[in-house]
């Protein structure tokens, strides 16, 4: 038993370690563009995928300016996409699968807006078509792919795979999972700096003034 | 409706390599970063108007645009192939022209993302990028370089690589957020009230490229030791470093420095400042020092008095913050289809 815990945490760890850092930090520029034109980040997957999505989007709008909540300032529109199961299942039924996504998108998509799109084979034909048709408009994606990143990691501008073996989708989850916890600390931390910053400080007065 | 942006750049190392007659023979690199200063075009489809209605620091009505007398309005509206009038155009700054901060190529970049915009058009970061230099040196004849229409039109901290093919490499710098906002407290911005066109000066540094080559090529070079430096938050080695570019930079052209520019630039170094730069292509505009923040206060008295006595009644203090996000389209009723 012992083993069997010690060998899924050291394969974790392993693939932790191997992380494309820059790939993440060019993630982290992404949101930060987004943020400083009020745009939306629009965040989706399947299946397990589309609950990691969902959980960020709940932390992520709240967490970052949890303790700062009193303060009036601009926060951060995360989106899951599509918002309402009418809009999956309505796309689904009617149009196809594939289009669960890229078919809401198209109507609210402004080039100001970026995308988080998770898939860990990098393959489902849903998620695709939603990153080409951001590719299309030149609004930046940020995909998480696991396996060897499939078409998401060619696509995508924030390149970031968890390279693994063909269906380690622990691992790829869990990881996944980890990263995006890693963006909702980094602004949180990024704008808790901010605030202190900004209340120790007193405004500079033009000097001739 | 439409409306487009720029942002306003601060270039730190390796300006003038960014000029064909260098980065023809050896790699040209910049390393810059936006801030949180811009300039805005508006574009509004008046129905009742025929004409072209320019609004900028003059109000241009005409028929045909050949008639237009702003020089970038009238050739952006051509290289994107507008005819046909019933548009106004306005722009809109945060800051006045002349400062050195680019705002000439931000107010060329934020024109071109409008225009194709309005025809319905997404264009990318390079390609508008690459219409701005067209528009600036191909057509337009000015003596300036590639980099400020990438650092506007990319946004970010960025190191550009201009190639010999006319490409540009673009590496972003990655600086944490808490980096990033003890450079900021390191810095003191401060616009002298001097405004000169830059041309003049880069009309000059421009002939002298071949007799100035090994001074451009340690420019050049010297961006990633800035890069390193900046990455490790060693702000005194890089106001050393911008103390010595600074020293290059008065080698290169007669015009960069000015009585009132060298006086403003030592009192600064007299009250602490460990090094600093003139923006943009010199001879007036903004000076930048990197300084302990405690001495801030001491050296903004300082450059007060000092322009004062040279009677600059326009200079004062800017502050600001890096940012992150180039040229963008912020609102589009007017042509925004994404199918």
């Amino acid at each position: 038993m012992l083993n069997y815990i010690e060998n899924f945490t050291e394969e974790l760890s392993h693939h932790l370690a191997a992380l494309p850092k820059e790939e993440i930090s060019r993630a982290i520029n992404i949101i930060k563009s987004v943020y400083e034109r009020d745009g939306r980040i629009y965040v989706f997957g399947n299946g397990g995928s589309l609950a990691i999505a969902t959980h960020w989007v709940g932390d992520f709008n709240k967490t970052v300016f949890g303790n700062n909540l009193d303060r009036k300032m601009r926060r951060f529109q995360a989106v899951r996409l599509p918002s309402t199961e009418t809009e999956i299942t309505a796309w689904a039924n009617d149009i196809g699968f594939d289009m669960i996504f890229a078919g809401p998108l198209q109507n609210y998509l402004q080039e100001t807006d970026c995308l988080i799109a998770i898939s860990s084979s990098g393959n489902s034909s849903n998620v695709i078509k939603a990153v080409e048709l951001a590719n299309k408009n030149h609004v930046p994606v940020i995909g998480l792919s696991g396996f060897d990143g499939g078409k998401l990691n060619q696509l995508a501008d924030a390149k970031v795979v968890v390279k693994t073996g063909k269906g380690a989708y622990a691992m790829v989850e869990s990881i996944h999972h980890a990263i995006l916890h890693l963006l909702t600390s980094y602004f949180q931390d990024y704008f808790n700096d901010l605030i202190i910053r900004q209340d120790g400080k007193k405004p500079q007065k033009n000097s001739l003034s | 409706m439409l409306i487009s942006r720029a942002p306003l750049r601060i270039s730190f190392v390796g300006g003038g390599t960014d000029i064909k007659d260098f980065y023809s023979e050896y790699p040209g690199r910049v390393i810059s970063t936006t801030i949180d200063k811009y300039v805005y075009v508006v574009i509004n489809h008046a129905e009742f108007l025929n004409e072209f209605m320019l609004k900028y620091s003059q109000t241009e009505i005409v028929k045909n645009i050949d008639d237009i007398q702003h020089n970038r309005f009238r050739e952006a509206l051509k290289e994107v192939g507008i005819r046909s009038g019933g548009m106004e155009i306005a722009s809109f700054a945060d800051l006045p022209s002349k400062t050195g901060l680019g705002s000439s190529s931000s107010f060329s970049v934020a024109l071109i993302k409008a225009l194709y915009a309005n025809k319905g058009k997404k264009i990318s970061k390079e390609q508008v990028a690459r219409e701005a230099c067209k528009l600036e040196i191909d057509i337009l004849k000015e003596p300036i370089g590639k980099q400020d229409q990438y650092a506007v039109a990319y946004g970010g901290l960025n190191i550009f690589q201009f190639n010999k093919d006319d490409t540009v490499t673009v590496e972003p710098v990655f600086v944490d957020f808490k980096t990033q906002a003890d450079f900021e407290e390191h810095m003191l911005f401060f616009y002298t009230g001097i405004t000169r066109s830059a041309s003049s000066v880069l009309s000059e540094q421009k002939s002298k490229i071949k007799e100035n080559f090994e001074i451009y090529k340690k420019m050049s070079d010297s961006v990633y030791e800035f890069r390193d430096k900046l990455i490790a938050g060693d702000f005194k080695a890089l106001g050393e470093m911008l103390h010595h570019a600074w020293t290059w930079k008065k080698k290169l052209s007669s015009k960069m420095s000015g009585g009132e520019i060298d006086a403003l630039y030592e009192s600064a170094l007299r009250k602490g400042a460990w090094g600093g730069k003139v923006l943009g292509a010199g001879g007036g505009g903004c000076l930048l020092f990197l300084a302990p923040p405690k001495k801030h206060a001491a050296i903004r008295q300082e450059l007060s008095s000092v322009a004062e006595s040279f009677g600059l009644k326009d200079s004062r203090l800017i502050n600001f913050m890096l940012t992150n996000s180039g040229a963008d389209v912020l609102f589009n009723t007017a042509n925004n289809d994404h199918a």
